[in-house]
């Protein structure tokens, strides 16, 4: 595993590593290697589990003389094991004798007073050795001794006191490399953990954003339904009233004056008006809750646009505005709900004329616009080319106050007005612009808003032709 | 605080806590300079970037007990920037004491405070109460114009339940008496909760004089604490020499 993976703590108030883990083993045995072709002697290191993590790279040659001989072989494994199993304390050191009459030196790799592994240097013989005991020859062949005494003069010979200090020296080189490899992991959990916290700590705020944005869609249903019930319930008794100051009105239930008719006829007028606000909040929830269902059928755009440009010229004339249409020649019909995009085209008209002064102009046209690709601000557009569709576009365009910049994105929510001291000016329910945009996008269109330089502001509706199923 | 009963091994985590610059790697600094070299280990400064701490210093010291306990002490410091919040608490996590370094400078009141709250969010997040964390506070930087005088600064922490202690991290002042004073807080607590010194046999302000030598200092333990303004709530209690 990795040091990286441990925590603060496990590395440093556990010391939780092996020194295999923290040094790189391969670095190690170059350095072993090195100390012995500069001072002779040679090096084993073993980790605190015994694990080799550097040895030199030859055996020594007088072992493999006795190597030949069983007992010789014996006395071999048993140095062997004597050293591999000898256990040093930090700061002490254990001379074990070997069979070539000189020793090994071994001490502790220590990080802060635990021990972490040894260092085993030698064999190395005493300077003033003249040549192998004589008990040792006995585990050598009589035809090797020649060879044999020629492989014990190769062994190093130095005073016990200068092998300490090479100990020493190697010690604090490891103790180097172990708090340079200590700091470096350290550094890098430290990344990780740090990372790994933030992640935490943002995964959190998101929850807790996910909750409040779920309990703010919940209230926002919940105003949806209570809307689509107030104007169902505002509905019914609005229906008497109406349909009762029309029979006065018509002599029903007996003569009236001209004073009662004035009266009646402002009752019924306010009563359609009413009428006509209360059918707007329930489109809005009906557009909201997703209950609306269109009747998909080929529209006329052309044809649209003049029946609604006839319809509301009266009213254009009455404010003094002149209302055009403007059909291109050969506009397809598309796939829609004739009703409801007459709807938007009334309702973007009737916005038109109402912010638009006496003496200004409001056109309605339609055209052909060709292939529109998907809404993705020209983004793969080697993949996303074949998502292309033909559209057409309707178009109102007027003189009128005109839409700062800022605003345009924000005309489209419902009950949003630009400047609501105009509302008691040119009246209107701040609802007409958000039913447009919500049928436009029932009908898988989109509609934004331009400024019709130098005065007045577009609306521009692009409706794809062809109906694609969701 | 790790504790191996098997090699009779304590370790115990110190952290000094403060708003950025406000001298915690200097007095971490001046301590390893004080320290005897037996008992201090390297000092690690872990990736600065223009002499600011990123992750934490780390200065380890270690000590024998005589009654054969060997006691590790890991100071720690966190980064001071606002930005490295979360590195500042994965550092502060297992803390047995804190040593809060406030700049003396009246201007830097309010990040003095503010760094302060942010400690009792981070140990708060850890399921700790700031109120039960050893805690000295060392006032740094008395060598600074605009300081606040220290009439004013012991008639506050009298006000406080933390020892206060006054310091020039940058010439050593004032250093090993906040550290003993932190070092006696954290005691008194693991003292407290794991009952040390009858499972070892452990004279706790035996070992805080033993480290107050090996500190360089010459000052008997007692009068160390005594030099803390305010917050005399356990400190009197100390064995008086």
């Amino acid at each position: 595993m990795s040091l990286i993976h441990k925590s603060l703590n496990e590395l440093t108030m556990q010391q939780e590593f092996t020194l295999e883990e923290l040094l790189d083993v391969a670095v190690l045995s170059e350095m072993t290697s090195s100390f012995e072709q500069l001072f002779g002697v040679a090096v084993r290191l073993y980790s605190a589990g015994g694990s080799l993590l550097a040895d030199t790279r030859t055996p020594p040659r007088f072992y493999a003389c006795l190597d030949e001989t069983k007992p010789g072989r014996q006395a071999v494994q048993a140095v062997i094991l004597a050293v591999r199993s000898q256990v040093v304390k930090v700061g002490q050191h254990e001379l074990i004798p070997c069979p070539s009459g000189g020793s090994y030196l071994i001490s502790a790799i220590a990080h802060e007073g635990k021990v972490m592994g040894k260092i085993i240097l030698g064999p190395f013989l005493s300077p003033d050795a003249q040549a192998p005991p004589e008990s040792t020859w006995s585990l050598v062949m009589e035809a090797s001794h020649d060879q044999a005494l020629l492989a014990w003069q190769s062994i190093p010979k130095l005073e016990a006191k200068q092998v300490m200090k090479l100990d020493q020296h190697l010690r604090n080189t490891l103790d180097l490399l172990i708090f340079s490899g200590l700091k470096a992991h350290l550094a890098s959990s430290m990344h990780m953990n740090t990372v790994q916290e933030n992640f935490r700590e943002l995964s959190d705020k998101n929850k807790k954003l996910q909750v409040a944005y779920d309990r703010l869609k919940e209230l926002d249903r919940l105003k949806s339904n209570f809307l689509a019930t107030v104007s169902h319930e505002l509905r019914t008794p609005l229906t008497s009233i109406i349909g009762y100051s029309e029979m006065m009105i018509e002599g029903i239930s007996g003569e009236i004056n001209e004073e009662q008719r004035e009266f009646l006829n402002t009752i019924h007028e306010k009563g359609e008006q009413l009428l006509e606000l209360i059918k707007s909040l329930l489109d809005l929830s009906k557009l909201e809750s997703g209950t609306m269902s269109l009747r998909r059928a080929p529209v006329d755009c052309g044809h649209l646009v003049e029946q609604v440009v006839k319809t509301l010229t009266p009213a254009a004339l009455k404010r003094g505005v002149k209302l055009v249409a403007e059909v291109e020649v050969g506009v397809p019909s598309l796939q829609g709900d004739a009703d409801r995009l007459r709807q938007v085209l009334n309702n973007l008209t009737e916005n038109a004329l109402k912010f638009t002064a006496e003496g200004g102009m409001v056109v309605v046209s339609t055209r052909n616009v060709g292939l529109v690709a998907d809404d993705m601000g020209g983004l793969g557009g080697a993949l996303l080319g074949a998502t292309q569709r033909p559209a057409i576009e309707l178009r109102v365009t007027d003189t009128g106050i005109g839409i700062p910049e800022s605003e345009r994105e924000r005309v489209f929510d419902a009950f949003y007005q630009v400047d609501s001291s105009s509302t008691r000016e040119v009246g209107g329910t701040g609802l007409g612009l958000s039913i447009v945009k919500r049928l436009v996008d029932a009908h898988d269109g989109t509609v934004r808003v331009e400024s019709n330089k130098p005065r007045g502001s577009s609306f521009i509706v692009v409706l794809p032709i062809l109906h694609r199923a969701p | 605080m790790q504790l191996d009963f098997a090699t009779k091994e304590l370790t115990i985590k110190l952290v000094y806590y403060g708003p950025a610059l406000s001298g915690k790697t200097t007095n971490l600094q001046a301590l390893h300079a004080a320290a005897a070299g037996e008992v201090k280990g390297r000092l690690m400064t872990l990736d600065t970037k223009d002499d600011r701490t990123l992750f934490f210093d780390l200065l380890p010291l270690s000590f024998e007990d005589k009654t054969g306990l060997s006691v590790r002490l890991k100071v720690f410091t966190v980064p001071g920037q606002v930005i490295h919040a979360s590195t500042r608490r994965l550092v502060v996590q297992g803390a047995d004491g804190v040593a809060f370094i406030a700049d003396s400078r009246v201007s830097e009141t309010d990040t003095n405070a503010e760094s302060f709250l942010d400690l009792r969010d981070n140990l708060r997040v850890q399921g700790i109460r700031l109120e039960e964390m050893p805690l000295v506070i060392q006032f740094n930087k008395r060598d600074l114009p605009g300081v606040r005088p220290e009439a004013e600064v012991a008639q506050m922490a009298a006000g406080g339940r933390e020892p206060v202690y006054l310091g020039v991290a940058t010439q050593g002042l004032g250093v090993v008496e906040c550290f003993i004073g932190l070092l006696f807080c954290t005691w008194q607590k693991l003292e407290q909760q794991n009952a040390l010194s009858e499972k070892f046999g452990f004279d706790g302000e035996a070992f805080i004089e033993h480290v107050a030598r090996q500190l360089g200092s010459t000052t008997p333990v007692a009068e160390l604490l005594a030099q803390a303004v305010g917050g005399n709530v356990a400190l009197r209690k100390g064995r008086s020499t």
